[in-house]
């Protein structure tokens, strides 16, 4: 008779899986953070050995005297509310059309879905050249067409800088949701779009009654993921105006790095990225209790 | 017998191997961080300075160290709290960057090193100068210097019946009325890149508010709100971007404004000596002169950049004899044109240079006074605020009146 080692209990088993990820994202995700808490509280410039204690001082000068934090956290309050509405949009709809059985419709997936896989910078760069007042492909085919009036400084004309970055984001992130919905289209059970049609459904009480029930949890994915990566925008404003022109277009996530790492007034950049927390875990809060609650009633 | 020679072998290895190791560790290693330079021919130049060095002084060895600008901005904060730094860093002259670094202490005095090579005795001594600025002693040595002046296109300038180049800024004002009745834009600049249309600002401080005043303003010893001659100027800057700058600037760098220049699309641009060069390479030298800003004050626009002797160093006198190196007139002499047209030391001959190198060199000789860029006249935060205003201003979004009151709030909440 063979002895066999008694195996690891299965909760204890999951924690030693669980382990070295753990011990990564205590080192990586929650100690940069609560050191980052830690530091709004202080004034540090990267150069003096010691951080000096100021209590709530970097949130008063944040709140009070930085000419730029109000208007950077308006921007990014406005650029949130559209990346989540537009880009969306546009991808439902074109997820929706190349969910259908159209000629050409791989090669289409691949055209949309492009843009993602560039990155932000190449993607900046790109638009910045087609933004060009003097050279570029808009001002270009507005004077060919003879719409000289409609000529502007896309870049460089703070009433119109946040909306041309914003189209370029919109070119670069349609493709990650339309693969999301489509993914989710694909799910809808083809039995109950056939029951539906049997009942005497139309094409518009297909989609009311049965695809977009369907497609509540990916609807929610989507919105939820565009919400985050809105409200940490940077990369894409970074590279097309540095924040500028006066800084128009600047956004909490990059005020937060120009202060901390360009200015070198950590406190400060610390202060800043804080609120920037502080507002996504406003957000994404309710969105893991809707997430923890909607797995409960699975089981 | 095969055996012995074998191990005499052996021992030889072993023994050069011992004695190469002991040459090593008797060297005392200097560590040097820069840029990495996009003009190559400095790198280059770096790399054969400090080959030469080493072979005539056995006994140090250099590290060389590359970064970009904000990578080596970064590497040094993070430096600064460890003894892993360099012992000599490249960062500009001025208060704004180079100053951040002495304030914090980074930097060591050199004032005995400054008397026991007698490097004033070689140095041009506007680039000398700015060693003097800070407190506590003088800190780094010139590495470059350079000059800022207005160039301008020949053809657009006689096309508008302008015939020899302005000597006030009245008359600057004027010649640009003269362009704008031809329909040729006065002046290009780049608003992406803040600091292109800073110089404007720059020069006109300095013309509408003379020097001590514009040095006090920079110093943050007066007040930016009350000052007459700042507002004043921020309204000069709101004339000049409203009439004489080429239309549509805040959209576009200081590299498309020099295609725009380049193209005959403005008469004039504000840049430095380095200019030269880039119009040799588009051979272009002909069609462009060029004349210091005519402020009325006898101060040279420019700036310098320095090489320091961090304060964590515990091998000065090793760093100061490479600096010593680097400054001398051979040196200099050899790779004179691989770090600027012009060189720091005074004793380097200049044979066969461009019409427009001479006119630098004149323009060189001319002054002995600078008047620095305000971003490294400033401290960062500040610069930051002065960017955002001058483009404020230019863009129209801010009238020239408060510009003044929000430069100095903010200097005013600093504290």
């Amino acid at each position: 008779m063979s002895k066999t080692r008694p195996s690891l209990r299965p909760s204890l088993q999951g924690y030693v899986l669980l382990g070295p990820a753990l011990i990564v994202y205590l080192l990586f995700a929650v100690y940069p953070m609560i050191d980052v808490i830690r530091m709004s509280f202080s004034s540090w410039n990267g150069l003096s050995p010691q951080a000096k204690f100021v209590g709530i001082a970097n949130y008063r000068a944040i709140l009070t005297q930085d000419p730029v934090f109000w208007g950077a956290l308006w921007n990014t309050l406005i650029w949130t509310s559209a990346a989540v509405i537009i880009p969306n949009l546009i991808a439902f709809g074109v997820a929706l059309a190349l969910n259908q059985n159209i000629p050409g419709r791989s090669g289409l997936r691949i055209v949309f879905y492009l843009p993602v896989i560039i990155a932000s910078i190449a993607v900046a760069t790109i638009w910045k050249w087609m933004y060009d007042p003097f050279f570029g492909l808009f001002n270009g085919l507005l004077t060919s067409w003879g719409l000289t009036g409609l000529i502007m400084d896309w870049l460089g004309d703070k009433t119109v800088a946040l909306w041309s970055v914003f189209v370029a984001h919109v070119w670069q992130s349609v493709g990650f949701s339309m693969v999301l919905f489509l993914a989710g289209l694909q799910s809808v059970s083809t039995t109950l779009i056939e029951a539906a049609r049997i009942d005497g459904a139309g094409r518009w009480g297909v989609f009311r009654y049965v695809t977009l029930p369907a497609l509540v949890p990916t609807i929610t994915v989507v919105f939820v993921l565009s919400l985050i990566n809105s409200l940490k925008a940077f990369d894409i404003v970074y590279g097309m105006t540095g924040g500028g022109p006066a800084q128009s277009t600047q956004m909490l996530a990059m005020w937060a790095y120009t202060q901390s790492m360009q200015l070198g007034v950590f406190g400060r950049g610390a202060a800043v990225s804080v609120v920037l927390l502080l507002i996504t875990l406003i957000v994404v809060i309710p969105y893991m209790r809707w997430m923890f609650k909607r797995e409960d009633m699975g089981r | 017998m095969r055996m012995r020679n074998a191990l005499a072998a052996t021992l030889s290895v072993l023994a050069i191997t011992a004695g190469l190791g002991m040459t090593s560790a008797a060297a005392e290693e200097l560590k040097v961080w820069t840029l990495s330079f996009d003009n190559d021919s400095a790198n280059v130049a770096w790399k054969k300075i400090i080959e030469e060095f080493q072979a005539a002084n056995p006994d140090i060895t250099i590290s060389l160290e590359n970064r970009s600008v904000d990578e080596h901005k970064a590497a040094l904060r993070v430096a600064a709290q460890s003894s892993q730094g360099p012992d000599i860093y490249f960062m500009w002259a001025g208060l704004g960057l180079g100053g951040e670094f002495v304030n914090a202490g980074l930097s060591q005095p050199l004032d005995k090193y400054y008397d026991q090579y007698g490097w004033d005795k070689r140095l041009v001594g506007t680039a000398g100068g700015f060693s003097k600025i800070y407190e506590g002693g003088r800190h780094g040595v010139p590495y470059t210097f350079h000059g800022e002046g207005i160039y301008y296109n020949k053809a657009l300038f006689e096309k508008a019946g302008i015939t020899q180049p302005p000597a006030s800024y009245d008359e600057l004002k004027a010649d640009a009325a003269k362009l704008k009745e031809a329909g040729i834009p006065a002046m290009t600049f780049g608003g992406t890149v803040n600091w292109h249309l800073m110089r404007l600002m720059d020069v006109i401080l300095e013309a509408k508010c003379g020097a001590d005043k514009h040095d006090a303003l920079m110093a943050m010893k007066v007040d930016w709100s009350t000052e007459a001659c700042a507002s004043a100027s921020f309204q000069e800057l709101n004339d000049w971007s409203q009439n004489y700058i080429l239309s549509p600037f805040m959209g576009i760098d200081n590299s498309q404004s020099f295609n725009l220049f380049l193209a005959g699309r403005a008469a004039m641009m504000l840049e430095g000596d380095w200019l030269v060069s880039q119009l040799r390479n588009e051979n272009r030298l002909a069609d462009f002169d060029l004349f210091p800003v005519p402020t009325g004050t006898d101060r040279l626009y420019g700036f310098a950049e320095y090489l320091y002797v961090s304060s964590k160093s515990d091998k000065a006198d090793a760093a100061a004899k490479f600096l010593d190196y680097m400054l001398s007139d051979k040196v200099q002499q050899d790779n004179l044109g691989a770090f600027g047209s012009i060189s720091i030391n005074s004793n380097v001959k200049y044979d066969k240079i461009d019409p427009l190198d001479q006119k630098w060199m004149d323009i060189f000789a001319q002054y002995d006074k600078i008047y620095m860029n305000g971003d490294q006249a400033f401290p960062l935060d500040v610069t930051t605020e002065y960017f955002r205003v001058i483009n404020e201003v230019a863009s129209g979004n801010i009238k020239p009146e408060d510009a003044g009151k929000a430069m100095q709030s903010f200097i005013a909440n600093r504290t």
